[in-house]
């Protein structure tokens, strides 16, 4: 049966099965009681839960275990003595047959496929109605079970909202299964990486070249320091020398000298810059800002500059971060108390004295963490630098050179075909965890200083 | 009623906040040698008159103020006047202690610094002892100069706020309230310093404490839903006051 | 009040203490002093103007990034037409007449011959390599033509078809020297003429820039932006809602805390990997192997992936509306005999729900934008048919975008502009919905 027929057929179930229970609850001998308990409707809640739960958790268990009942199944069959051993073909192979069997007239071009796929739709739908059947068994039982219990003194509310506890903190779990899963599948990755190529190859190697791997030293290609380099170079100096100016002055523009019409204007406004997907900022890198920066560094005699430079990418990641040193510099300056802004202009300072004097070193814990903040931001932004930035890893201190980042060789490494096994697609994980363990920090010690800063004027 | 000159004469001053008027036709003289409070209940426009004398209404954007207030004969709303100059003239001590997150020694410098009035660091710290001495602060913290000046006692806050503000040689000092936030203590700890500092300069003094009016002042006046009531020697407004709602109001019927 | 009740103290100023003199009020009329009040309030001039000029640029790129787009986005919306002589009778097609009015109607024209007829058309009207100039799909617009009234086979008449992408560039002034002349040929015969059409909104991916459109890759997005929905607005507001009013303080309360505050820093592209590990890569469970649990490039999993991601944000946006409902109105809930789950579901929660609704919007709309993680999990297959649903392959707009940057031919930097229009279009009526719920329901209370 189809997935979606199956679904609406338990909530179906579990609809009847509160109809139900409501129209007794409604009959209920009061007993002399004033009051009873719970509600008709708390008494058709009871009952629609017990159907509906646990026929939908087997249905998720039974949707995750099917296709590897189904392949044992397809196995016995004695036509799969001719697959191959290897497996990596015997999966497409099998694949290939399970097509065969989903669509109508499609034909295989494996001959073993095509002899595969009789089996695997029998096999599909045995396993698919016996599922079917347990799952609208279960949602009976449940329903019977409950309508068994319901009855004039039955605490029907307690258990619906002991139900919904239970359910509020299932949904706050899984943010902790997020965090745990990202951890522990970059992690098992990277592990699998790491038995191939040493980690101190690819911690302070400085060769980066994944496009040709030695299969006897795949660590003498896989050094990652360049990227390290070219994604601190480009996000974190010269997408903060543009960010951080900008987005300081803009903030202590909007909340000390602008008027509040200009400032109730130009907040959303740059904002809005935040709001811009990064994709359109990559294509605008691409396509206006890295001929312009090649064009001005060839008009400085320097004619070897790349059309993907480093600047171009940064100038454009810093624009992006704009908003986010802007907003946080604005909060943190908003949160120093008046009365030391009104002290300071009491005894004659300028305004700007205040500023400089007062306000930004008492708001200076907040606005570095906002830069923390922006750098993590920006030394995980992707778009930009796949669009932007070059390919090839250099270590350079050039802006006009080239200089590729982590993000962008992540994705370069995964959108090529090649197998999942491959050092070149394991080291993106390798990548991708050191960019979140790194991003992970900053961001810890950001939140630690914002919080410890708040706690002060509270 | 007096022989001083008068420091800063106020002559009809309304202020509004919006379409509201908060202050309505004012005029007052401050003199020289004396403490001048202004009392009334909380609202009565007292201490947006007070922020009137050296201009901090001006950091409120909506705040508007007609009339004329004269500093030594010179009026601190022309065009002419430079609010920097004005304010380093008429310091200010706030309601809640208000010391920068900076050392004492920092908090106190800052001014002199900024008005360039100690031209090395041996003049500088000559400023500093002296101001902290005559706020009454010197022996407690001589030791601790370098201590943030967040982390003293609210009222050893206060007394650095005052130490500030007469750390740049102000010609006048505005007290809004400066001893509501502190305890009977510290309290008496301000009331003294302000007498030690009468004299020296011409100080008002918003509060909403009778007591403490009498106590330090020689000229009150006082305030009703924005309008100046009565105005006069201390001593004779709280004796024998001529207007029925100050009396009412000295005698504890409203407020 | 008698003057008695107050005690006075010592009056009279006391001498100063011996260590400092009291010093003369500063003279501000001093020429140094003067200048320097001047200096300073030229640095504070200066300070100022840097501020305003770091508003200013900032503003103006916003600006100027925007003016790009529209101006090279603008073009997609247009198609040049050549307006193509045909002489139906004269064409030799066999077609039955009476088939047109059928479902087979189409099945019937193209096996007549009309693509080749159209052809021939254009070669006889603009002479040899006539058929260049107008684009491979001409003759599906004559076939509209012909559907919509079967007359016109009786006739000879000129129809406008699409130009080819070669002359649709020239006429724009980017082509070569010799399409530039076939087009100024073109337009003496007063046969070519512009267009606005919203063609670009019904029509897919294609390699002829000319033809290409961006339902396919707006179906993506908004299938792929359901499931996202589906999935992080119930377990976003219903954890913010568990952590704000019944979690109890302890350390794992703290550590939930702490995960979700940091997810909603995880850089986007972290997300695509995990998309991939976990959904796309094989599993082995109980001793079975798993392929992959979900299809690769599916609405289904970006949409997964993407709920993952925005789920911090729904959930610290929905705990700060949950917070700032008074505690008063639980306290009157709980006083009439309202049990804890009743006070959240019938008080707490719908008072929230408008900046439940904001936090929720602006999730989405990053969602929306979001190229990274769908990159990784294999959403960007050139897609010719829209998705029919959540488990076909699909691509989303941001996607379709970067796709597009990619391709060499020139016709496509206008179309990625038209398709930037469109997605911003869509982000910026998100944002003012969000900006319109806050404002609307700001001061309740």
């Amino acid at each position: 049966m189809n997935g979606f027929a199956l679904l609406f057929l338990i909530a179906g179930l579990g609809l009847i099965g509160w109809l139900t229970a409501r129209a007794r609850a409604n009959r209920f001998d009061r007993g002399g009681a004033k009051r009873l308990h719970s509600l008709p409707g708390q008494h058709g809640m009871y009952v629609a839960m017990w159907t509906i739960l646990p026929a939908l958790l087997f249905v998720v268990v039974w949707s995750a275990a099917q296709p590897g009942l189904v392949k044992e199944a397809v196995l016995e069959h004695p036509a799969a003595a001719q697959l191959p051993q290897f497996e990596f073909e015997r999966d497409a192979l099998l694949a290939e047959a399970k097509r065969v069997a989903s669509e109508d007239n499609a034909t295989a071009f494996d001959p073993v496929a095509e002899q595969l796929a009789a089996p695997t739709r029998s096999a599909q739908a045995y396993y698919g109605w016996m599922g079917t059947g347990v799952a609208i068994l279960l949602a009976f039982a449940g329903a019977a079970f409950a309508l068994t219990r319901v009855g004039a003194h039955f605490k029907a509310r307690s258990q619906v909202e002991r139900g919904m506890m239970v359910l509020l903190l299932v949904a706050s779990l899984i943010a902790i299964l997020t965090t745990l899963g990202i951890f522990l599948s970059l992690l098992w990755e990277s592990l699998r990486f790491f038995q191939q190529v040493p980690i101190t190859d690819f911690l302070l190697g400085t060769h980066w070249s994944p496009q040709v791997i030695d299969a006897n030293d795949p660590g003498k290609s896989l050094g990652a320091v360049p990227l390290f380099w070219g994604t601190f170079f480009i996000g974190a100096v010269i997408a903060m020398i543009v960010a951080i100016p900008f987005g300081l002055m803009s903030a202590i523009y909007l909340t000390q000298y602008a008027a509040p019409t200009v400032r109730k204007w130009m907040k959303p406004t740059l904002e809005m810059l935040a709001g811009v997907p990064t994709v359109v900022y990559g294509y605008f890198a691409a396509l206006t800002v890295a001929p312009a920066v090649r064009d001005l560094a060839v008009s400085f005699g320097y004619t070897y500059a790349s059309s993907e430079s480093a600047l171009a990418a940064g100038l454009v990641m810093g624009v992006m971060i704009i908003p986010f040193v802007s907003s946080m510099a604005d909060d943190s300056i908003a949160a120093v108390p008046t009365a030391m802004r009104d002290g300071s202009l009491a005894m004659g300072a300028t305004t700007s004295e205040t500023i400089s004097r007062v306000l930004i070193p008492a708001a200076l814990p907040g606005v570095v963490a906002g830069i923390l903040l922006a750098v993590s931001r920006a030394i995980g932004e992707t778009m930009i630098v796949v669009m932007a930035a070059s390919g090839a890893a250099n270590i350079t201190l050039n802006p006009f050179e080239s200089a590729t980042t982590v993000t962008k060789q992540i994705v370069d490494l995964l959108t090529g075909e090649s197998e999942f096994d491959s050092p070149k697609t394991l080291a993106a994980f390798a990548l991708g965890l050191t960019l979140f363990v790194i991003t992970l920090l900053l961001n810890i010690v950001a939140l630690r200083v914002v919080k410890r800063y708040r706690e002060a004027y509270e | 009623m007096t022989e001083t000159p008068h420091k800063m004469s106020a002559r009809g001053v309304s202020v509004f906040y919006g379409d509201k008027q908060a202050v309505k036709d004012v005029s007052i003289d401050i003199a020289m040698d004396k403490v001048t409070a202004f009392i009334g209940p909380s609202g009565c426009g007292k201490s947006t008159f007070l922020r009137t004398l050296n201009r901090m209404n001006d950091t409120i954007p909506s705040a508007r103020v007609t009339g004329d207030i004269m500093l030594d004969g010179e009026n601190i709303y022309s065009s002419a006047m430079d609010v920097v100059q004005l304010r380093a003239r008429v310091g200010m001590v706030f309601q809640k202690p208000n010391p920068f997150p900076k050392s004492i020694y920092e908090n106190v410098a800052y001014g002199p610094r900024i008005h360039g009035l100690a031209p090395s660091k041996p003049d500088l710290d000559a400023i500093v002892e002296r101001s902290l001495k005559r706020a009454g602060l010197w022996e407690e913290v001589k030791d601790r100069l370098q201590d943030s000046g967040t982390a003293l006692s609210g009222g050893q806050q206060q007394r650095l706020c005052i130490a500030r503000a007469i750390a740049v040689d102000p010609e006048v000092i505005l007290m809004d309230e400066p001893a509501s936030a502190l305890d009977p203590i510290a309290t008496a700890k301000i009331e003294e310093l302000i007498h030690e500092l009468r004299g020296r300069y011409a100080i008002a003094i918003v509060t909403h404490n009778m007591q403490q009016a009498a106590r330090v002042s020689q000229r009150t006046a006082f305030f009703h839903l924005g309008t100046l009531v009565e105005y006069g020697d201390t001593d004779q407004i709280f004796t024998t006051p001529r207007e029925e709602r100050t009396k009412d109001y000295i005698t504890g019927r409203y407020g | 009040m008698s003057k008695s009740l107050v005690p006075q103290l010592p009056t009279g100023p006391k001498e100063p203490d011996a260590k400092g003199s009291w010093r003369a009020p500063t003279d501000w009329t001093t020429h140094a002093m003067q200048k320097r009040i001047r200096r300073r309030y030229g640095a504070e001039r200066r300070f100022r103007f840097f501020g305003l000029a770091a508003v200013s640029l900032s503003a103006a790129f916003l600006a100027f990034l925007l003016i790009t787009m529209v101006a090279n986005g603008w073009r997609g919306f247009t198609r040049t037409d050549v307006a193509l002589p045909i002489d139906f009778p004269a064409s030799g097609m066999l077609i039955e007449r009476a088939q047109l009015r059928t479902p087979a109607a189409d099945l019937a024209l193209a096996g007549a011959g009309l693509e080749n007829a159209v052809k021939g058309a254009a070669a006889t009207a603009f002479g040899p390599g006539g058929e260049e100039f107008i684009s491979e799909n001409a003759w599906l617009r004559i076939r509209d033509a012909i559907k919509a009234d079967p007359s016109i086979l009786d006739r000879k008449m000129r129809i406008d078809v699409p130009a080819s992408t070669e002359i649709d560039q020239a006429v724009r002034g980017d082509g070569n020297a010799e399409a530039k002349a076939t087009v100024a040929k073109l337009q003496q015969a007063g046969a070519l003429s512009r267009h606005f059409n919203l063609d670009f909104l019904y029509e897919s991916d294609s390699t002829d820039p000319v033809a290409v459109g961006i339902w396919g890759a707006l179906k993506g997005s908004l299938l792929t932006m359901a499931v996202t929905f589906l999935i992080a607005f119930p377990v976003g507001v219903l954890s913010a809602i568990y952590l704000e009013e019944y979690a109890p303080k302890n350390r794992w309360t703290d550590l939930i805390e702490v995960s979700i505050n940091n997810l909603a820093a995880v850089p986007s592209i972290i997300f695509g990997l995990l998309g991939l590990a976990v959904f796309l890569g094989s599993w082995n469970l109980f001793g079975y192997q798993f392929g992959p649990l979900l299809p690769r490039s599916a609405a289904l999993v970006g949409g997964l992936t993407l709920a993952l991601m925005i789920m911090p944000v729904i959930v610290i946006a929905s705990r700060n509306a949950v917070k700032a409902v008074p505690p008063s109105i639980r306290d009157a809930a709980l006083g009439i005999g309202a049990s804890p789950i009743q006070v959240v579901f019938h008080h707490v929660l719908p008072l929230a729900m408008p900046g439940i609704l904001t936090g929720t919007i602006i999730g989405m709309a990053r969602a929306l934008g979001e190229t990274a993680p769908l990159l990784l999990i294999g959403m960007r297959a050139f897609i010719v048919t829209p998705p029919g649903g959540f488990t076909d392959p699909a691509t989303v707009l941001p996607v379709q975008i970067f796709l597009w940057s990619d391709e060499v031919s020139r016709g496509f930097v206008e179309k990625t502009s038209a398709a930037i229009i469109v997605l911003l279009v869509f982000l910026l009526a998100m944002n003012g919905l969000a900006i319109y719920l806050r404002n609307k329901f700001e001061t309740r209370w």
